[in-house]
């Protein structure tokens, strides 16, 4: 599905990722792990077409790198960015339905809120608050469901763990699994390797900028010193 | 006192343009008519202007929209406390608070101005250094109206929009040209000092800056007021050579003029502030020459009303859209002919 | 009694024409932080057509005055393609100098390509008379004013909360990067941010086109100055603060006129800043600021 090859991002006049590859195949979850400063949110950010990169980047064989970022978002990528970024002045139902703006159908983008509405109860009844008034596990809640109102085709999860008590962690990566099980293409950038591993079907470990190790989730969950790399303890 | 490198090479940079400004300054006043000269004293008089502008802006990195309201400040003050009051009590008559029955010396004016106009910015400034970027830009403007406003209404005391007239003339082209030297000098002394290093390092990152113990308010504060004497002493400049005054110089087209000399040449050095002013007044000179319809080799040219005007919100505009540190962008003048 | 009545119908009516000029202002501002000073340009665009409407084309007031209006939304548009597209994301300093440099090159080429002097503009006379309203004599335009600026604050208001592109426009102003993540374009929201922009310039022109016809190159100053003033009292980049800050000025302009006595007429204004600068004193980013977060977005 998401094909990505020698990319190499910039932030000014500094290269933050140096050239590496990674694929996401249909209805897979793929992780992005690595500790703090590793590049994983630049690689996002190049594939959302907000950062200058270099390298390929294929969604589906159709080349992104010459299209702005609201065309790579109608052509299927969806992103809940790392600090989730709702929108604090607009309600949680106005996030939402900014969330399907790509989308024709009005009628159905408001089915769709009312259905996010009965499988997360809790935003139905914040449904006209302020967004930012929610607290961290619910706008982080939102946002995914913001960013799953375009029907994309493949999910950009941001560290959705990120400054979030470790209950609501919980029903957070609940939501990816469910998410996964109804077979959403997602890459998940995250810091908490654990939870991460248990969801994915394949992972990447970043460090510096280059992918250090690649494999299937059990593969590096079983290692030991991966796992130390992993969580940043040398 | 030992000084760092960037501080020596600023006495270097000071050194030359202090070179370039006597340098005009004697060419016009041996080959200048007396029309030549009063232009090359405004030139000087915008350039102090242009400094105080950069003092502030081009170290805070914060657009002030002001700074013609503090030179007319300046201005005012010491024009009204030198000029003699048999002059004050024919363009005075009705003066308030006994302002028409002394006169002082001109040097004891010209404090009194600077001291006035420095405690205003000071408590402006209180104001102002709080604030984000266009939060400050956007009181400035308010600054900018409210002072215009009161010179034109307290017509008692300002006389408006009508002539202010009387006031000694004892400026000359040597003055200022010396005082601009002063200026210049004291402006790039400040650029490399501890604090001016702390200011840029505020505009370059705010959060940053204050994280390393840079007290923001604080340097903003030096910088602020330490622009608004300088404007002080532009106006004092300004009022002293020229004998008359009145409120409309020191409104918006001023404000405009001296903020396209500052981005041309670049805000954020004072070689910047030296060429953009030096470049603008000349090349204004020349478009204004053009306005009047002259016969150039033989082909009398239309006259073009508002050429000028045309060509200066031009310039701002191309510098802003491609090239918006100005053209000396952060190079200073001794980077040309000293080693990095 | 009816002294008092009159004079609120003219705080009131300069009231609306300042929050209309406000507003104009304000929707730019508030989804690119761009201080539009090109703004009564705008307006000033908007009297020219009127005059060449009037001499060219015809006497009917009806079409000069959607002539007008259509003028002034398709320079605004244009000034956004042309003029600040380039400095879109650049910084607020930036954008506001550009502006600046933009409304002098407007106002000396008015001065240029049309005429230094004031020209005539009399089509709109017939909007002006006396007439009663529950036995009070105002003036009709000051209704048509205050009315008209009411139904386009509404219109405004149903058009932000209801339709797309306006949730669009509202979330812009909070995050303009996400709204591009979501797919919608920018330059759909900014064009539609300077089409309304435009368009309230045009409604402003009418009235005062109306009130003082004629036209000449500086016109645009004294509305953009006022507008300016209502945003920043009403802090500046919120809508409903620039509608706050258009009334309050109309206010306190016309309780100056009011309450200072005849001699001290002349000083309406300083003293109308002077209460201005107070309102800064105590509030100095404006009464009904957005807040303004200094750190970086995580």
């Amino acid at each position: 599905m998401l094909k990505i090859e020698n990319l190499k991002v910039f932030h000014g006049p500094i290269e933050a990722v140096h050239g590496i590859s990674l694929t996401v195949g249909k209805g897979k979850c793929v992780s992005l792990l690595g500790p703090n400063g590793a590049g994983k949110t630049s690689t996002i950010s190049a594939i959302c077409g907000v950062a200058s990169c270099t390298g390929t980047i294929r969604l589906e064989n159709v080349d992104l790198s010459t299209k702005h970022i609201e065309a790579r978002v109608r052509s299927g990528i969806s992103v809940s960015p790392e600090g989730r970024r709702v929108f604090s002045n607009l309600s949680v139902e106005e996030n939402l339905i900014l969330g399907g703006a790509i989308r024709s159908d009005l009628p159905e983008v408001k089915k769709d809120v009312g259905k996010w509405f009965d499988t997360f109860p809790i935003l139905g009844e914040r449904s006209r608050q302020p967004a930012g008034t929610l607290s961290g596990g619910e706008q982080q809640m939102l946002a995914i469901a913001r960013a799953l109102m375009s029907k994309p085709k493949i999910l950009l999860l941001d560290e959705p763990s990120l400054g979030l008590a470790p209950m609501i962690v919980g029903q957070i990566f609940a939501m990816i699994k469910t998410l996964k099980a109804e077979g959403m293409t997602i890459l998940l950038v995250e810091q908490n390797a654990h939870q991460a591993l248990q969801l994915s079907d394949y992972a990447y470990l970043l460090n510096n900028g280059q992918v250090h190790a690649e494999g299937t989730a059990e593969i590096l969950g079983n290692s030991d010193s991966l796992m130390a790399e992993l969580t940043g303890i040398t | 006192m030992t000084l760092s490198r960037s501080q020596k090479r600023g006495l270097v940079g000071a050194t030359l343009l202090a070179f370039v400004l006597i340098a005009v300054g004697i060419a016009a006043s041996w080959f200048g008519s007396r029309y030549q000269l009063r232009f090359v004293y405004g030139v000087y008089v915008n350039l102090l202007v242009v400094l105080g502008l950069q003092v502030f802006m081009g170290n805070a990195r914060m657009t002030n929209l002001s700074h013609s309201a503090f030179m007319g400040i300046g201005a005012y003050v010491a024009a009204i406390c030198v000029t003699p009051v048999a002059m004050k009590s024919i363009s005075l008559p009705d003066a308030p608070w006994g302002l028409d029955s002394f006169e002082l010396h001109p040097i004891i004016s010209a404090i009194i101005a600077v001291v006035i106009t420095g405690v205003l910015a000071f408590l402006l400034g209180l104001l102002i250094v709080r604030m984000t970027a266009t939060g400050a830009t956007i009181t400035s403007l308010a600054i900018l109206v409210i002072v215009h406003s009161i010179f034109l209404f307290r017509t008692d005391i300002f006389k408006g929009n009508q002539a202010f007239f009387g006031i000694p003339q004892v400026f000359s082209l040597t003055s200022i040209v010396v005082l601009s030297v002063i200026v210049v000098i004291g402006a790039r002394i400040f650029r490399e000092s501890r604090w001016g290093i702390q200011l840029r390092a505020t505009a370059d990152d705010e959060i940053g800056a204050a994280a390393m113990g840079v007290n923001v308010f604080h340097v903003r504060l030096i910088a602020w007021v330490l622009s608004g004497v300088l404007l002080a002493v532009a106006g004092i400049a300004y009022a002293f050579y020229l004998g008359t005054i009145s409120a409309r110089p020191f409104y918006f087209n001023h404000v405009f003029l001296t903020l396209a000399m500052l981005i041309l040449g670049g805000m954020r050095t004072v070689t910047g502030a030296v060429l953009g002013t030096f470049l603008i007044s000349f090349g204004l000179e020349v478009v204004r020459w053009l306005e009047t319809g002259p016969t150039l080799i033989g082909i009398s040219l239309p006259e073009v009303l508002g050429l000028s005007g045309i060509t200066l919100g031009a310039v701002i505009v191309l510098t802003m859209g491609f090239r918006p540190l100005g053209i000396m962008g952060d190079r200073e003048i001794e980077d040309f002919i000293l080693k990095k | 009694m009816e002294y008092a009545a009159q004079q609120t119908m003219n705080a009131l009516a300069f009231g609306a024409e300042y929050a209309l000029l406000a507003l104009g202002l304000a929707i730019v501002f508030s989804i690119m932080g761009l201080v539009n000073f090109a703004h009564g340009e705008v307006i000033a665009v908007g009297g020219y057509t009127m005059v060449a409407f009037a001499a060219l084309i015809t006497a009917n007031p009806l079409i000069i005055i959607f002539g007008a209006v259509g003028a002034c939304i398709i320079a605004s548009l244009a000034l956004e393609r042309v003029a600040f597209r380039p400095v879109r994301y650049a910084d607020a300093t930036t954008g506001l100098l550009t502006a600046f440099g933009v409304s002098m090159i407007l106002q000396n080429l008015f001065l240029l390509l049309v005429s230094p002097r004031p020209i005539a503009v009399t089509s709109l006379y017939f909007l002006d008379w006396p007439m009663e309203i529950f036995g009070i004599r105002v003036s009709s335009l000051q209704v048509f004013e205050s009315v008209s600026t009411v139904v386009v604050i509404m219109a405004l208001m149903m058009f932000l909360r209801r339709t797309k592109l306006g949730l669009a426009m509202r979330a812009a102003s909070l995050d303009f990067e996400m709204v591009r993540l979501m797919g919608i374009k920018a330059n759909r929201v900014f064009a539609m941010a300077f089409m309304i922009s435009g368009l309230l310039a045009g409604l402003a022109c009418i009235f005062i086109m109306a009130r003082r016809g004629s036209v000449d190159p500086h016109l645009g100053f004294n509305p953009v100055l006022k507008a300016f003033v209502a945003c920043v009292v009403g802090g500046f980049g919120s809508l409903p603060g620039a509608v706050l800050g258009g009334f309050l000025l109309g206010a306190v302009e016309v309780g100056m006129l009011v309450l200072l006595p005849q001699e001290y007429g002349g000083m309406k204004d300083a003293f109308v800043f002077g209460i201005i600068g107070l309102v800064l004193v105590w509030r100095p980013d404006g009464i009904l600021s957005p807040a303004q977060e200094k750190g970086d977005k995580l």
